[in-house]
This record gives C-alpha cells, structure tokens and sequence, in this order.
C-alpha cells in the first residue's frame, strides 16, 4: 500500500520497512537561497517566507519530510535594525546597532560586530549570570546567531503545518549543550578547558542540557515527529572518545530521553569522522544517527555502520553533498546514490539524505535525482 | 645535557607548560616545558640544539599522532602552548641571530569565510616546525593575500575554507596570484576539499590535516 510522506518517514524511524526508502535532505541556507532567490535578509528574519519556502522546496523536490533548521523568528525582527540596503542582486546589507550584517544567496549571513566579541575565561564564569537560564538563541556557526524570540519561539511549526497539512514529516533541531560550551567559551579555551577545568565545564554543560531539554520538551508539542540534535564538535576531528563520554553522552542522553519519554523521535547529527564513536552515540539511547559521512569527508563505511548499530538506531544518510552531488558526473553521481540506496534497504531503518546540509550550489538537477532514484530502485517488496 | 632534551621534548608532547599547570594530572607539580628550557639554556645548553632536537620533534610527533587520530584537538592545543611557552625562552636568540627560522609561512581564511579553527590549528603546528607565521586572519580578499606575498619573497602560502560556497573564493584567489605569481607555493585546506579539488584550481598542495602541511614544508626547504 502507497504511504504518505509522512508515514514513510516515521515507519522508518520506527526501524520499520515502509513502501519505499524516504528521501528528506535538509538544505543549507545558501542551498535554499540558491533555489528560490528571496530577498535574503527577509528570508533570514521571517517566520512566514522561511516557512513557505521550507514547504515550496520539500514539495518541489518530492522530499517526504522537512526539516526546521531556525525557530523562533520574531514578527518585530525589523524593529531593531537601523538601515537594509540592496548591495546588489541576492545580496543586502543589515546594519544594527552592534554589528552589520551581510546577507546573501551565497550562504549564511556573515556579521562583523562593532567591537570584538571577548570571550571571558571559564574560571570567571559565573553559572548563574553567564549561562542563560533559558534558551534564547541558537548558535548557527562561529560568531553567527539567530536570536530565538520567547514569545514566539516555534510559531514556524504552525505555519508549516498549515501549509503542507499532515502530508510530510516535520522535524525540529536543537544544538547540543557541547555546543552551547564551546561557543560561549570560544572554540580553543572550550576544547583547553575540557582538561584544564572538567569540573566546571560539566557544571555549564548541566545547566544548559537542562535548558535545551525544556526547549525539546515544549518544541515536541508543536505537532513535529522528531528533533535532530546538531552535535558538529563531537566528531573524531575534535574530541576522543574518552572525551566523548565524559562531556557529550551524558547530556544528550538526559536530552533525548526527555523528547522520546513525549513520544517523539531523536537523531544526532555530528558531521566528519565518526566511526570510532558509533556505538558511544548508540548507547546516548538517540532513535537514529545523521551524517554519517563517508571518505573523503568522514570515515564512516554504510553497510558497516548497519551491521553495528542498526539493530537500534535509524540511520538518514549518508550521501556526500559535495564530492557526489555537487563535483561528480552524473555517472558517478547515479552510482554513488544508488550503492547508498541499495546498501540502506538492507537496514532496518533508512532515510535517504544528504550526510551534512545539502551544499548551496548543487544543482535542481541534481536533486531532483533523488527522488527519481528513490521512486526507480527504491520500493521495498 | 641530554636529559633536558628528553624531558622538555616529553613536556610539550604531554603539553605540560609549567609547574602550575594541573595538566596531565600525572606530571601534577612537576616542571613543565617553560622551566625546563629556562634552566637548560641557564645550565649553557645551546639554544639551536632545544629547538631542533626537542622542541620541533616533539611537536612532529603530537603532529603525526593527531593525524593518526591517536591524539584531539585540545591535547594539540596543550601541547602548543607547552611549545609556545619554551619558545618565549628562545625569543632572544632568534632576535640577535643565532636561531633562524625556516622559512615564512603565510596563512589566511578566504573571502567570505570567518572560520578560523582549522587555519589557526594549521598555524600552531607550523610554527612548532620552526617557521615563522604571518596569519592575515579571517575573510581575507585576493588583494591581501597578494600584498602579503608581494612583501614577502620566498614565503609559502596557506588558504583555508570551510564552506562549499568560498571554495569559489579559494580557486578565485589561487589563479589571481598564480597569474601574477607563478611560482608562489600555495596549500589549501579545509573539511570540504580535496586533492583533486586543489589540482584543478591551480593549487600546489592539499592539507588534509595539519601534519601533512608540515610535511610538504619540511619538503620543499
């Protein structure tokens, strides 16, 4: 029986066989840019036009589920910017009064800050005035942030599903507490002060897991079937495994279990090389890994990564959005997507995606491609 | 004489700065790198004999090790401070001659990109190789990398790029100075390239990780 795509996504989730593969790539920024050409700026700040084009790209390229990389846009998102100009085609100048904004189709907004950003040294952190007590932002890359509004903080949810009804999956994304540390304590002294102060880091990373966990918590009620949690620092190319344990596992563990005790799915995303941890993000209790990114971009081997962890976790991956879908002839592109698909449908749950963010500018063509394929080859008996 | 050899070169691959430093837990109220170059120069080691035979072979094997991932990023980090922090006893023979560095690496991220981990991780462990280090920073244009080198015969050129999107930049850059300046040495790196990404923009080498780009140094001088 034909499925709708939200039931094939969730059926798969469920370590279930649905009537096909699932296809649900998230897309980078630029890569929604790229295909629809919004003002950028707009697209950034608005609630309404992230929405519909979040529901304009899934209908576009088949996909049966979206993904909700932003939340919490405020309607007043004008109010605190000073001047917008068109610099020139797909590209806007946003100055505000503590930094300027450069928005593009490129790819996300790069920001230069008035006065530079100091970090302040983890042995003067004060948990009470420098950890917030509840989530207000996500921190989408190095100095780049999207302010969530707490008044508004998942109003996307609703607007999605009064675009697209129950037909596709909606997925949320909260950012992993590891994250949370490294960003507030800045990259270098984050990852120094693992050794140099453990104690401590794991007194921030207790108070924030507490906090994302109430975000997750109130996010599930919003009509979505699962969360991806973006870990990207937790990779072999930053941390040991031992580092692993001590400083990620535990938390998103506390995390996922308060989002699947509501009923809802989880999936960690950690991109780059992860095959030594595998089986330390199984044992976080998470419903299915993302990425899982293959040579020469990670390390992980699909049929593998099936054999050691697919017996309890979905996998959704694991395609290289740039060596296969945005550099390769369509030859090896074809080849590369089909052995991911063959090699998933024998897996207890699948979901084919891209590993990362699908590269900004990859092609229409190239997507479209996946769905061909998923309808071509795809179908379980 | 050789015995500080051993232990400052055993300091900086445990990163072990100094005696304060709790860092790693089993060398807790020992000397650290800073100490122990302190007192050997003190004791008349000669400088040039700390720097080649302790301090940029240690560093080449926390380098090898963290390319074999047997190592992460934050031991890395110690171990450059520990470096960074005997280095500061040997400033003054650099200045008065007696050390020379090997060469000068220049190294910036490309236009658009403000990411700095992977370029600024690059940049520790070429310098604990023994070259002098000019970072240009982050979101550098074609123009500033091209003056960089137009004042600085000699130098090799490092880009780094973590985005798909400024990988367009990056191959921007590497033809604007090739064109102008053939036979500038340039390495790139960064999560989305590759070899044969490096080729076909012109580019001289491709830096999978830190320790190969420290290799193609120790190869071409």
């Amino acid at each position: 029986m034909k499925m709708t795509p939200r039931e094939r996504v969730i059926e798969a989730m469920s370590l279930r066989k649905p009537d096909r593969v699932p296809l649900m790539c998230q897309f980078s920024i630029g890569a929604m840019m790229q295909q629809l050409k919004p003002s950028p700026a707009e697209f950034w700040y608005d609630g309404r036009l992230f929405s519909v084009g979040l529901a304009d790209l899934c209908e576009r390229f088949s996909f049966d589920g979206i993904l909700v990389s932003l939340h919490g846009h405020s309607p007043q998102w004008r109010d605190e910017i000073l001047s917008i100009r068109k610099i020139e085609e797909g590209k806007e100048e946003v100055v505000f009064k503590d930094r300027t904004e450069i928005h593009s189709w490129n790819d996300l907004p790069m920001v230069k800050y008035n006065n530079k950003i100091e970090k302040k040294l983890i042995d003067d952190i004060d948990l009470s005035r420098d950890v917030p007590d509840f989530i207000d932002y996500i921190p989408v890359s190095q100095d780049l942030y999207f302010k969530v509004d707490p008044q508004y903080p998942f109003e996307i949810f609703g607007y999605l599903r009064e675009l697209v009804g129950d037909k596709y999956s909606i997925h949320g994304e909260i950012t992993s507490p590891f994250d949370y540390l490294l960003d507030l304590l800045g990259y270098e002294q984050g990852l120094i002060s693992l050794i140099m102060n453990p104690e401590k880091c794991k007194k921030i990373l207790e108070k924030f897991t507490e906090n994302i966990a109430d975000l997750a918590e109130k996010m599930c009620d919003c009509g979505i079937d699962a969360i991806k949690i973006s870990s990207p620092f937790a990779g072999m190319g930053f941390i040991s495994p031992e580092h692993y344990s001590e400083f990620v596992l535990p938390f998103e563990s506390i995390i996922i279990s308060r989002i699947k005790a509501k009923g809802k799915f989880t999936y960690i995303h950690t991109c780059g090389h992860i095959d030594d941890r595998l089986e330390l993000m199984r044992d976080s209790g998470s419903s299915g890994l993302e990425c899982l990114d293959p040579e020469p971009v990670g390390n992980v081997d699909l049929a593998n990564a099936f054999s050691r962890i697919g017996d309890s976790m979905f996998i959704k991956g694991n395609i290289d959005s740039v060596n296969t879908l945005l550099f390769a002839d369509d030859i090896k592109a074809y080849d590369d997507v089909k052995k991911i698909i063959e090699t998933g449908m024998k897996g207890r749950g699948f979901i084919l995606s891209t590993a990362c963010s699908l590269a900004p500018k990859v092609s229409s063509q190239r997507i479209e491609m996946l769905h061909k394929m998923v309808e071509d080859i795809g179908y379980y008996q | 004489m050789d015995s500080y050899i051993d232990k400052i070169s055993f300091c900086i691959q445990k990163g072990k700065i100094d005696s304060k430093s709790p860092y790693p837990p089993e060398m807790k109220g020992e000397p650290g790198a800073d100490e122990l170059t302190m007192e050997a120069l003190r004791d008349g080691l000669n400088a040039n004999d700390i720097l080649t035979k302790a301090m940029i072979p240690a560093m080449g094997v926390v380098g090898e090790l963290f390319k074999e991932k047997k190592l992460f990023v934050p031991q890395v980090l110690m171990s450059a401070k520990a470096m960074s922090s005997a280095m500061h006893h040997l400033k003054p023979y650099f200045a008065s001659g007696e050390l020379k560095q090997k060469g000068l690496f220049i190294v910036g991220t490309v236009a658009g990109d403000l990411h700095d981990i992977g370029k600024n991780l690059v940049s520790m462990m070429i310098e604990g190789s023994g070259w002098s280090v000019m970072d240009l920073g982050v979101d550098v244009k074609s123009e500033q990398f091209i003056e960089a080198i137009r004042d600085n015969p000699g130098s090799v050129l490092g880009m780094s790029a973590l985005l798909t999107t400024t990988m367009e930049s990056m191959e921007r850059s590497v033809r604007e100075i090739k064109s102008i300046y053939p036979q500038q040495k340039i390495i790139v790196g960064g999560a989305p390239l590759s070899s044969d990404f490096a080729k076909r923009i012109g580019a001289d080498f491709y830096a999978q990780n830190p320790q190969t780009a420290v290799e193609y140094l120790g190869n071409i001088k």
